[in-house]
């Protein structure tokens, strides 16, 4: 077989697989590119837990015992330690979609993989997805590895039952986030040096989300614009179903709340993506710092 | 045309020749620390947005823990927080350890990484063929990176006096000046072995991310010291902020000055300048050399 025709044959390809196969490449190259740094990977693994072990503390400086009377009174239970486990866990999964994904054009650009990317056989969105792909595997694990842990050395208690259910709230609030990712990767793509810009909205999107706080704690303009925020009802679902908490109406509202959002924010997200990115190319701006 | 050019390549020929005849190397070089702190404090004057966003971010990142700790507790003070730090008031407690906590970001994100920050604008190799100490332009990035810091710190604490409606005692003002000083320059010598680590290691988003989250989980910034474990409490008085954070903490809140404490306090972060300062210079002199050794000062 010449080169030439394996070319031809590259551009002929078309479809869902060839996509998924596409956006599996790249997360596997991401993954090849991690691993050549040696402290990616024990970063990989202490991840979670720097993120989670200051909140234990303070949980445990505020409440002296296991129990709150308070939190209770907000959210149904008082087992603060798995209250904030199981949301901090939520945390680690959604930073390194927000993050990882969103900046992952960006530092293309800067090893001068980006063009290269742009003009390769698949669809643009494809290459977003590659780089979910890598992160949802990656946060995943991550998530894996604190409750895991959080279960074994700190005595969190979850409702083993609601692990392939909190799965499925995980499904769902992928494609929600991705429309917040795609969001994200536009200001990347227009601004550049975006990330002082992503680090505002996505400290401003955690701290409206309930993560290791129920939402009524917050100011009433920000628990409104939380109800908004498809990582609200991610991590409510997710956490109710670990704890055994999410029942009835509760669960109903939490799925559909999820279900609409996720259908506003991926339409909005891949509409402003298509658009970002035809501006780009077509104003030649691709490869700018 | 060609008798200017040859005009001046004499000139910088004899420029030149005249400059390395007379020079001597030292170990610290002043002039070559002015010339790089104004050069860096030059390039950040250009982008005035980033002192106020950066003064105000961190309440984005405390922000979380007080509510938190609201949840957990309630609205009102938390009797056992009380027993445990001598505090009663978490929001008070908590801005302290974030105005002092800057110091530390930027010793790490900022000072620690700037000869990366270097690499990545194309002039770490053109810096490094400069005929003066290393340490110098280390300081020099070191000292304007402090007054960056100083301004954003400046920033944040105003911002969450007013926000919070909180008050600190004014006779802490000169105290903390004193403690922050000397703290500063114990932070310079974990900066250059920060420095040091980063020329080998290369890539700074992890290993700044990791020491900067370490860091930070052993200091007692949302937390008093005793509600860690006691062997991460010995730790914990490794960094040199968490003695100024406890420090001031002390006088600001409760507006009394303790002579002792405060002389155990300075000569604490002497000690510890003086431990950093060696194992920085050190580490990072061992890590110039490593790298040039195995040609690796411009590989990625």
């Amino acid at each position: 077989m010449t080169e030439e025709s394996i070319f031809e044959r590259m551009w002929k390809r078309r479809g869902l697989r060839a996509e998924i196969r596409a956006a599996n490449a790249l997360a596997v190259k991401q993954w090849q590119v991690e691993f050549a740094y040696p402290l990616s990977i024990l970063w990989f693994i202490v991840m979670p837990f720097v993120f989670f072990i200051p909140s234990l503390i303070v949980g445990n400086a505020v409440a002296g015992g296991s129990e709150s009377a308070y939190l209770a009174e907000l959210a149904g239970t008082s087992d603060w330690l798995t209250y904030i486990a199981v949301g901090s866990a939520f945390t680690g999964l959604a930073i390194s979609l927000m993050w990882g994904t969103g900046m992952a054009m960006r530092r293309e650009q800067n090893v001068g993989t980006l063009e290269t990317l742009m003009t390769a056989p698949m669809k643009r969105e494809t290459l977003v997805w590659g780089s979910t792909l890598h992160n949802i595997q990656h946060g995943g694990l991550g998530v894996v590895l604190q409750l895991g842990v959080s279960v074994i050395l700190f005595g969190v208690s979850l409702n083993v039952w609601g692990v392939l259910p909190a799965l499925g709230i995980i499904a769902l609030s992928i494609i929600g986030l991705q429309g917040l990712v795609f969001a994200v990767v536009c200001v990347v793509l227009l601004a550049k040096q975006a990330w002082m810009v992503v680090e505002f909205m996505s400290s401003f999107l955690f701290l409206v989300a309930p993560m290791t706080y129920p939402i009524a704690v917050l100011p009433p303009i920000l628990q409104y614009i939380s109800y908004g925020s498809p990582l609200t009802w991610s991590v409510e679902g997710f956490r109710g179903f670990l704890m055994g908490s999410l029942t009835g109406s509760a669960l109903v509202t939490t799925v559909a709340a999820l279900l609409v959002l996720d259908v506003i924010f991926i339409l909005l997200g891949m509409a402003l993506f298509r658009r970002a990115e035809r501006y780009i190319r077509s104003k030649g701006a691709l490869s700018q710092f | 045309m060609t008798e200017l050019v040859k005009e001046s390549q004499d000139r910088t020929t004899h420029d030149s020749s005249e400059y390395l005849e007379s020079f001597k190397h030292r170990s610290m070089d002043w002039n070559a620390v002015k010339s790089f702190a104004a050069k860096n404090l030059r390039i950040a004057i250009r982008y005035p947005a980033n002192f106020l966003v950066w003064g105000i971010m961190p309440i984005f990142w405390f922000a979380p823990f007080i509510l938190m700790a609201t949840a957990i507790a309630g609205p009102e003070t938390s009797a056992h927080f009380t027993e445990i730090s001598g505090f009663d008031n978490y929001i008070q407690f908590v801005v302290i350890g974030w105005f002092v906590f800057m110091y530390l970001d930027n010793s790490i994100w900022a000072i620690g990484n700037n000869f990366r920050w270097e690499q990545m604008s194309g002039t770490l190799e053109p810096l490094f063929s400069t005929p003066v100490p290393r340490i110098s332009i280390l300081l020099g990035a070191a000292i304007s990176d402090t007054i960056q810091g100083t301004l954003q710190a400046l920033i944040l604490l105003n911002v969450c006096i007013v926000l919070f409606g909180l008050q600190y005692a004014l006779i802490a003002i000169l105290p903390t000046i004193i403690i922050l000083t000397m703290m500063i320059i114990a932070l310079y010598g974990f900066s250059f072995m920060l420095a040091g680590l980063i020329l080998v290691f290369k890539d700074p988003s992890v290993l700044t991310q990791m020491i900067t989250e370490v860091t930070f989980m052993v200091s007692p910034i949302n937390y008093p010291v005793q509600a860690l474990p006691k062997s991460v409490q010995f730790a914990s008085y490794l960094v040199p902020t968490t003695i100024g954070i406890v420090t001031i903490r002390e006088i600001a809140i409760n507006g009394a000055l303790d002579i002792l404490s405060f002389s155990q306090a300075l000569a604490g972060l002497g000690i510890l300048a003086v431990f950093l300062w060696i194992v920085g210079i050190s580490v990072f002199r061992y890590s110039e050399k490593w790298t040039k050794q195995r040609g690796h000062m411009g590989g990625f």
